[in-house]
């Protein structure tokens, strides 16, 4: 069990040393039991740090937003950054310094591991709930939930309520962490591809109408490409901030400014979205979820992300974020490489 | 009567072999289909999934990205890094219940004019029955 005590000792300890510039963890939400994501700078708000099955979040995004302020900061903290880590977020972390992103100095970095179980769904718990609002959850120790609602509690079997991702998930512990909380204990996993080889086994046009029917919904909030720890170019191939538009830029001038996708949300456009942002991810995505999770059309989007994750590693024997060191997958080749599909 | 539907092909060769290779193709007068609409790049490992989302996008009914034999590539290593990248792409286009026979990869080296002619043809025969491309193209 991780025991929220030590997470706030040590939080204590660390902000009080001046070893970190702040952490940045999960806190009690206003809204019942989802918590919110915190950034407590003094010792004493450590005691607001909490942690439980709703802890959804990837936090890691938040570091590289700070990474990206740093570079404009005049006189910079270079202290690093406190941060509570669940499994898929270390793996972030990982994906980030292979890509030289961020230094391990960076960051100072508070595992906790998600032991039998992992997070909660909560479109799945509110929908398991019918209606009730819950205050608390906790953990059985058989991974199972018990979740305490207003007018009493109830154990709910944990592949109820657990977020697809967490199903499927690899590695539900820190695999690089400077001090972790809890015991590393692996969920069984049957199948961590079972939901992409429900599509795949699709007929042809039948994935195509599904994919069709998703991407159709599309509204191009750019909400998935916000919250993506790996979407952190400084210029996306949607928008064009470095070719600005003064009065004397002349029709030719635009003219040769490629647009290769267009803004507006029609399905053609979607589909190059959806299709380019997973090939940027392929090999880099670490299945946090977050994507899916912001959507406020409910687009499939992991399953786009996990395809890639599935062929880079029965294609190329490649996984993502457990090695540091390992080039990536895009910039690094093997000479048995499959292409049989060449002629 | 309605005329026969005849593919277009966008053809993304490598300037050092598959372009040379087209070329051969041409200067022998080699015969094939005039379906094809090349275009030069630098190397096939220069082909950004883009490029090929692109020219469907815009009409295209079957893309062909064309490289070096591996071992052969002019910068060493291009090659090999797009075969990794289109089967990439390969894969996902397929997963999303796209064509797999209008998305094509092959090896051309500057002397395989005849090489290069059949490849062709065997694509536009493949994709005569296919139909023109609607999935992909850009909807007004």
């Amino acid at each position: 069990m991780v025991k929220l005590e030590d997470l706030k000792k040590e939080a204590k300890r660390i902000l009080k040393s001046g070893k970190v510039k702040y952490i940045i963890g999960y806190a009690k939400g206003a809204d019942g039991l989802m918590p919110i994501p915190a950034f407590i700078k003094d010792p004493d708000g450590a005691d607001d740090l909490t942690w439980n099955p709703a802890c959804v979040h990837n936090l890691t995004k938040f570091i590289v937003d700070e990474k990206k302020r740093l570079k404009q900061d005049k006189n910079p903290d270079n202290r690093p950054i406190g941060i509570i880590v669940k499994g898929c977020d270390s793996r972030a972390i990982n994906v980030l310094l292979q890509e030289k992103y961020i230094d391990r100095e960076d960051v100072y970095l508070l595992g906790v591991s998600c032991e039998k179980t992992g997070v909660v769904d909560e479109k799945k718990l509110a929908k398991k709930l019918k209606g009730q609002r819950a205050v608390q959850i906790d953990v059985e120790d058989n991974g199972n939930f018990i979740v305490t609602t207003e007018s009493g509690s109830e154990k709910i079997p944990a592949e109820d309520v657990l977020a697809e991702r967490c199903i499927e998930c690899k590695a539900n512990f820190p695999v690089i962490f400077d001090i972790v909380f809890g015991e590393k204990i692996k969920r069984r996993v049957d199948n961590p591809f079972q939901s992409v080889e429900k599509i795949e086994a699709l007929p042809q046009e039948d994935r195509w109408k599904f994919w069709m029917e998703q991407l159709d919904k599309c509204i191009r909030c750019y909400a998935c490409r916000s919250v993506c720890p790996m979407c952190y170019c400084d210029e996306c191939v949607v928008d064009t901030i470095s070719f600005v538009v003064e009065p004397d830029t002349t029709a030719e001038e635009k003219a040769q400014k490629i647009k290769w996708i267009e803004k507006s949300p029609n399905l053609s456009e979607n589909i190059v979205y959806h299709l380019t942002r997973a090939m940027h991810l392929a090999g880099r995505c670490i299945d946090c979820g977050e994507c899916e999770r912001v959507c406020p059309l409910d687009i499939p989007i992991r399953f786009l992300n996990k395809k890639m994750e599935k062929d880079a590693k029965n294609l190329f024997d490649y996984e993502v974020g457990f090695d540091p060191d390992q080039p990536s997958l895009v910039s690094s080749f093997k000479d048995e490489d499959p292409e049989d599909f060449i002629r | 009567m309605a005329e026969e539907f005849e593919p277009k092909i966008v053809a993304f060769l490598c300037k050092w072999c598959s372009s040379a290779g087209s070329d051969l193709a041409g200067v022998s007068r080699m015969e094939y289909p005039p379906n094809v609409i090349p275009i030069q790049v630098m190397c096939s490992g220069s082909v950004s999934p883009l490029y090929i989302l692109s020219a469907f996008k815009k009409g295209a009914d079957g893309v062909l990205v064309s490289g070096c034999h591996p071992g052969d590539c002019h910068y060493i290593k291009g090659n090999f890094y797009a075969r990794r990248r289109i089967a990439l792409v390969k894969e996902l286009l397929e997963y999303l219940g796209f064509d797999p026979e209008r998305f094509q990869m092959s090896w051309v080296s500057a002397a395989e004019g005849l090489k290069y002619t059949e490849i062709i043809k065997d694509f536009v025969n493949a994709l005569k029955p296919l139909g023109p491309q609607t999935k992909l193209r850009r909807n007004p």
